[in-house]
């Protein structure tokens, strides 16, 4: 299946669900428009005969400023194909579901994101502390507002 | 320590203790100067050219540096490269583990202030001086061998200067 099957498959099978971001990369990049879609979305993509996406490359949070969204960086080991979907929510109650029960590995970047950026996952299980120091007590360190008495900004450089 | 330190305040009520006593300085002096052997503790790219300086070219054993893989056995503690909030209580606790007199060498720039890392990180020391008593700093990113060697013998000059009397 190429590019331009992958999208055309994805984009029939989920009508409503997801659209198509242009970004000039190989790989297809697709908006979730709805994040309570997500899990039913990943285990519906990985149950298709034509796509069976069984690997979980990445998952990665992005504050931008505005809003936070997360990418998910899926591949079928099998049928050769890869593409990323994303999120998009606001910063009130951030939260979204665990995807554990598609694929495993999601656990660690789950902790990873609740920890850097306080996203909260829902049916995670294991929500500890994974990077940060043990005793940490300041906040969530990759949000964009984020500050700490000793934490020094780069100076606007012009 | 106890006992020693109690030696320069006998001898130097005899006639001619003074320069017993300058003797002993000395000799003690030499010995330290002489065989300063540092502690590994390579956490970044710093520690490839402490390696470097250690091998065969640059030769760190002609100042009679050896590398010691335990605390105990250290005089000097090379702190080469960044040294991260996470790591910075295990240094410290490397640093406690140390017999007197003991040394640090904060060598290259994230260990001197931060460095690179000085704007825009949550995860950095911004210098080990916060954390444990630093003798020699060494800039660069990462020093070249000859400033570490240059950082060395500085440190070794400082060591002979230390007298009995001074000891804590």
């Amino acid at each position: 299946m190429d590019r331009d099957e992958l999208i055309k498959h994805l984009l029939e099978k989920f009508p409503e669900k997801i659209e198509l971001l242009e970004t000039g990369r190989a790989e297809p990049f697709f908006l979730l428009k709805n994040k309570d879609d997500l899990v039913a979305f990943c285990e519906s993509i990985k149950t298709d005969e034509n796509l069976d996406i069984d690997y979980l490359c990445n998952i990665g949070a992005v504050d931008t400023g505005e809003r936070f969204e997360v990418v998910y960086d899926v591949a079928s080991v099998k049928k050769h194909i890869r593409f990323d979907f994303k999120l998009r929510f606001e910063y009130e109650g951030a939260e979204i579901d665990s995807v554990q029960k598609v694929w495993p590995a999601a656990n660690w970047y789950e902790r990873e994101m609740w920890e850097l950026y306080g996203i909260n996952i829902r049916d995670h299980g294991n929500l500890k502390r994974f990077l940060l120091p043990d005793d940490w007590d300041q906040g969530h360190p990759m949000r964009k507002n984020w500050d700490a008495p000793d934490f020094v900004r780069m100076p606007e450089v012009e | 320590m106890g006992l020693i330190k109690k030696i320069p305040v006998y001898l130097e009520r005899l006639p001619g203790g003074g320069i017993l006593t300058t003797s002993l300085d000395w000799v003690f002096d030499q010995s330290r100067a002489s065989s300063l052997w540092y502690l590994l503790f390579g956490t970044a790219c710093c520690a490839i050219e402490l390696m470097a300086t250690g091998a065969s070219r640059y030769d760190f054993d002609r100042l009679g540096m050896i590398f010691r893989a335990s605390p105990r056995q250290a005089d000097l503690i090379i702190a080469a490269g960044t040294i991260t909030k996470k790591m910075a209580p295990r240094l410290r606790l490397l640093y406690d583990q140390m017999a007197e007199p003991r040394y640090v060498i904060a060598m290259g720039g994230c260990t001197v202030g931060g460095g690179p890392f000085y704007y825009d990180s949550y995860a950095v020391e911004k210098g080990i001086d916060h954390i444990v008593p630093v003798d020699v700093y060494i800039p660069g990113c990462p020093p070249r061998p000859e400033s570490l060697l240059e950082g060395c013998i500085t440190l070794q000059k400082k060591v002979k200067k230390e007298k009995i009397k001074d000891w804590s």
